[in-house]
Parts: structure tokens; C-alpha cells; sequence
């Protein structure tokens, strides 16, 4: 079993995201980031600003094929476009979107006549859009180009793939844009990784192209470009749809803000899939969370565990990909932990890996001053849905002797080993994560060495 | 002891003194600071060598030989340690150390090429033991 799986667990690659160079795509859901065109456009290399060209060059040929009276050929082209599932990016849930509707690709095909600039010279940024039509967001402006994109990508996957040692099979895909005959290959058979819950075919994105949110975006542009004095009067309710109607007729608005964009580009960087809280932060929460009394009282517990999260997936990092903080309720309790994949990046992992079969580790939290024997069953319960034989308790005093006891009692019969990190443990890898002497994670080993010399040979 | 001992001894308490001074500096700012690897493995390098030389009856604890690298041993943790090995080694000096006309010298055993007496032993220039009042 493992809680929300990625690709590379399920083939049994113990690579953490810092060390690959593509965003590991979950099995079950999106990623919540996306392709932003601009950062190929910016990107130092000749190959993505080629790609950058690419995507501007296939859009803007839609325009030619609207004034060559194929208005339907470019709608059509454009629907297909606006959806691509393989590459595992946006808010989606079940890792299906939708496509646009055909009223809203024609109110985009609409822009290369209302606008006479881009009739004439075409788009060079297309997700300019964005501030054109409603309903075209970010995801639908990293699946656009996610699409003209394809073909590059499938051939980045493959290659991904060789080095990894990722599986692929053959696999129909509906679609590819061709850039040479600017329109779309049907039923293309090809090598791709598939999605082993639902042998759904997987593209891989590099990581250096994907953002929270694209560079040139509606609310950046609201915030930051739009005269607003002159689309609402005073007082005025904000409505997004005037501002629309507004750039349409007011090429020049949207222009001064991709120049200005332009010029800022530097400031333009990828987003990291996951980014550590800074030191001052973490110092900040662990005072918080020493504070706190062990017990519900005022809310306590959640609070502890809402501390915990953010302290330990910072902590761990890049040793452990946080997975994530998940709820269950056992015999009427509720209870809360946190999940990591183990990646098996350091000794002490992979000695967990192989001794006690973790593919994830479970951190289990309890904000009580003393762990009982129902809190050991449980976690006991708990590694026996297959999580593995080695769990953590996140709690605030060290295990009573009695507990302890019990603890190595488990690991002589059943080889299941639980330790505890305590507060004064959290504070030693606060410690060290500030003066960077060692890694937090270190600690997490050192407790498990203690417990396993506290163990019968 | 001989005084290839004393060469060896007198490097080894400078080095440790060094360290000893070096990791107080840290102790005090953070002494519950993790030491990292680099460190450690120069300390206990230095450990190693003194209990050799200090031997069973010097040595400060008999069940501490180094600091074990997965326990993350902490700033002052390495501080006390350090200054019980100081302790020892002035202890061992104390007893191989002699007054002559009020200059302290270390009485010990001579090698071949050193100034000796007729019963082998040769002095060589030290300093009062720090645990003598004056």
C-alpha cells in the first residue's frame, strides 16, 4: 500500500524529486503547477527558446488558417489542444480535465481579427489570452502548450525513462501536433510509461519549465497593469468581464504590461515542487509548538499537528518527499499522521527499506504527555495495512519505560520497530537546520540507533 | 615514558588544548549545537591518539574511547570531554615532571642521542603542574 502514490515509487525508484530532473507526476491526481511558456522564452538555452518559437509559430498559424477561411479547422484544432491529461499538471483530481468549448475557441480565433496587431504580426506570447477571454486559465494556457509541445516531450520522456530505468509500452496516443504540417497526427502508436492504475499513457514535464502560476497571468496584470480608473468609475463593483471587454479594445494596455513582463524576465523563475520554510520560520513554529500544552485543551492537538507538518516536511527535506498529512479515524479516535516516501537516499533509509520494508514512513502524531499502550496498538494496527515495519511517534516526552519496554518487546517478537521524537529532539534538528552542522534527518537515525542498542542482539 | 613520548605528548596536548579552546568558543554560543562530521572526525582522531598515549591508568573514563558519529554529539558534549582529556594529560605530566634549581623538567627515559644520566634518564625543559599552588 502506498498513500498517494507517484510514478517512481510504484516502479521502485528510489530517486527523491531534488535529485530528478523531471516533476514526478502522482498516479491519482494532478500536480498543482504548470508549463509556463514564458519560462522557455526566457530560458538561456537555444533549444527552449526554439521550443518558445514553436509554440508562438503554431498558434499564430490558427490565425492564417482563419483567414484562409478554415475557421473550423483552427477551432477544432484549438478544443483538442486545450486538454492534455498525459503530463499530470493543474488541480484536477481524478487527472481529467475538461476541454474548452467551442464558443470560447472561437472567441479566441476571434482576437486575430478584433485585434488588428495581432492579425497582422501574430502573438508572441500567446498566454496573452488569459487577459482576452474569459475562463482561459493558467492550466489551460500549460496544456496548450503542453500540446504543441508534445511531440518534444514524448521523445524528453523516453529519454527520461532510459535513464531511470522507468518501463514503457506501446501506446495509441489520440493526438500529436505535427509542427511541420501544423496540424494533428491521429492515433499516433508510440513508446510511452503508462499510468499503472489505469494503463493511461504518461508524458513527463522538466522541471525547469513548470510555475505556480504563468508569468504573464489575469491577476498579475489586474494587480499590477490595468487602469483601473479608466474601465470602472468610482465606487464601481469589480467585474472581470469589462476589464476583458476593456483590453480588447485597448491593444496597447495589454502591450505596456508584456513589455513590462519582458523587461522583468530575470525576476521570472521556476517554481520548486516543494520549497522548505526559511530558518526564522521554522525557529518561530518550533517556539509555538513548545508552547503548547500536551492535550485537546484549546485546541492543542490540532495545533501541535498543524506545527508538526510544516517543521518535519521542511526538516526531512530533500531526504524524504513529504507525501502527505492524512486523517483516519481508529476504534472512535481520531487520529492524524504524516507520510513521507522514502527515497532511500541515505544508509539509514535504505537499512529501513530493506530491514522493515518501508516504502513510505509514517509519522504518527499524538500530543499527549505520555504515549499508553492503545497509542503503540494503534500505530501497530497501523503498520499492519503494509505501510512497513518501522514507524515514528511525533509526541512530547520520550516513551515511559514500561512503553519502551513494550516497544522493544514488538521489535524482538514481530521485527517491528516504533521510536519516538520528542520535543527536545525537534528542537536538535531545528538546531541543526539553522546552523547547518547536520542533517535534521540525522537525528531521526540517531534515535533509531539508540533503540536498536537498547534491542537484544 | 621516553622522550620520544614527550615530543609526541607535547604535540598531542597542544592540538587538544587547541580543540578544546576552538569548541568552547562554540559551546558557548550554541552548546546544544550538533558538531558536524568534519569535526568529529579530527576530534576523535585526536581522542584516539591520547588514550594511546595516556594508557588504562590516565585514560579520563574507561568506557569512553571517541564520540560515535550517529549520536550527534552536541557543543558542549564534546567541551566536557575534551577538558577531561586535558585534566588526564596534566596528570600524566604532573608525574613525569621534576624540579631542579626551580625549572620544571620532565625525568624520563632516554633515547639514543639524548643527554643522560648515569641511570638513563634525561630532563627535558617544562613547566610547573598547573594542579600545584604556589
Amino acid at each position: 500500500m502506498i498513500i498517494r502514490p507517484r510514478l517512481t515509487d510504484h516502479f521502485g525508484i528510489h530517486k527523491s524529486q531534488a535529485e530528478l530532473d523531471f516533476a514526478i507526476q502522482f498516479l491519482d491526481e494532478d500536480l498543482p503547477l504548470y508549463v509556463d511558456p514564458f519560462l522557455l522564452w526566457k530560458s538561456p538555452s537555444q533549444q527552449d527558446q526554439s521550443l518558445h518559437t514553436a509554440i508562438t509559430n503554431s498558434f499564430n498559424h490558427l490565425n492564417y488558417l482563419c483567414k484562409k477561411n478554415k475557421s473550423d479547422i483552427a477551432s477544432d484544432t484549438l478544443i483538442e489542444l486545450s486538454e492534455c491529461k498525459e503530463v499530470g499538471l493543474g488541480l484536477s483530481k481524478s487527472r481529467r480535465g475538461v476541454r474548452i468549448s467551442a464558443t470560447q475557441a472561437k472567441d479566441i480565433l476571434r482576437l486575430f481579427e478584433i485585434i488588428p496587431e495581432y492579425s497582422q504580426f501574430g502573438f508572441t506570447h500567446f498566454e496573452v489570452i488569459q487577459l482576452y477571454i474569459g475562463g482561459i486559465s493558467k492550466d489551460r494556457i500549460s496544456d496548450i502548450a503542453c500540446n504543441y509541445l508534445k511531440s518534444f516531450l514524448i521523445d524528453y520522456t523516453l529519454e527520461q525513462c532510459e535513464t531511470q530505468g522507468i518501463p514503457t509500452q506501446i501506446v495509441s496516443l489520440p493526438s500529436i501536433y505535427n509542427y511541420r504540417t501544423n496540424a494533428l497526427d491521429r492515433n499516433v502508436k508510440l513508446r510511452l510509461p503508462v499510468n499503472p492504475h489505469d494503463g493511461e499513457p504518461l508524458i513527463f514535464t522538466p522541471k525547469r519549465w513548470l510555475r505556480f502560476a504563468p508569468w504573464i497571468n489575469f491577476e498579475d496584470y489586474f494587480k499590477t497593469a490595468c487602469p483601473r480608473d479608466e474601465i470602472f468609475n468610482a465606487d464601481e463593483p469589480i467585474d472581470r468581464v469589462r476589464v476583458l471587454q476593456y483590453n480588447r479594445d485597448n491593444y496597447d494596455a495589454v502591450e505596456r504590461y508584456v513589455q513590462l513582463k519582458d523587461k522583468s524576465a530575470a525576476d521570472c523563475k521556476n517554481d520548486p515542487l516543494f520549497s522548505q520554510i526559511p530558518v526564522l520560520s521554522a525557529r518561530r513554529k518550533l517556539a509555538e509548538l513548545l508552547k503548547l500544552p500536551s492535550g485537546k485543551d484549546d485546541n492543542a492537538d490540532a495545533k501541535y499537528e498543524d506545527y508538526c507538518t510544516e517543521l518535519l516536511a521542511t526538516l526531512l527535506y530533500p531526504h524524504l518527499d513529504f507525501a502527505q498529512a492524512q486523517s483516519r479515524t481508529e476504534s472512535g479516535r481520531h487520529v492524524r499522521d504524516l507520510i513521507f516516501y522514502n527515497n532511500r537516499s541515505i544508509d539509514f533509509l535504505d537499512e529501513i527499506f530493506t530491514d522493515y520494508g518501508n516504502r513510505q514512513i509514517v509519522f504518527e502524531m499524538k500530543n499527549v504527555a505520555k504515549i499508553n499502550a492503545d497509542h503503540l496498538n494503534q500505530l501497530n494496527r497501523y503498520l499492519q495495512t503494509g505501510i512497513g515495519n518501522f514507524g515514528v511517534f511525533l509526541t512530547r516526552n520520550p516513551l515511559p519505560s514500561a512503553m519502551y519496554k513494550n516497544t522493544i518487546d514488538l521489535w524482538s517478537s514481530q521485527r517491528k520497530c516504533m521510536i519516538a521524537i520528542t520535543d527536545p529532539d525537534l528542537q536538535l534538528m531545528v538546531d541543526v537546520y539553522e546552523s547547518k552542522q547536520r542533517n535534521p534527518i540525522e537525528i531521526l537515525k540517531k534515535k533509531y540507533i539508540e533503540f536498536r542498542r537498547s534491542c537484544p542482539s | 615514558m621516553n622522550s620520544a613520548d614527550v615530543d609526541r605528548f607535547e604535540k598531542l596536548a597542544g592540538q587538544v588544548l587547541g580543540l578544546y579552546e576552538e569548541m568552547s568558543i562554540l559551546s558557548k554560543k550554541s552548546p546544544n549545537d550538533a558538531v558536524n562530521k568534519f569535526k568529529l572526525k579530527f576530534i576523535n582522531r585526536q581522542l584516539i591518539e591520547s588514550n594511546n598515549l595516556l594508557g588504562e591508568h590516565y585514560r579520563p573514563f574507561d568506557d569512553f574511547e571517541e564520540f560515535d558519529e550517529d549520536a550527534i554529539p552536541q557543543n558542549s558534549d564534546v567541551v566536557f570531554i575534551l577538558s577531561q582529556y586535558l585534566q588526564c594529560m596534566e596528570k600524566l605530566r604532573g608525574d613525569h615532571v621534576v624540579a631542579r634549581s626551580g625549572i620544571w623538567y620532565w625525568k624520563v627515559e632516554g633515547l639514543e642521542g639524548d643527554h643522560m644520566d648515569e641511570k638513563g634518564y634525561t630532563l627535558i625543559r617544562s613547566t610547573k603542574p598547573k594542579y600545584l599552588k604556589d
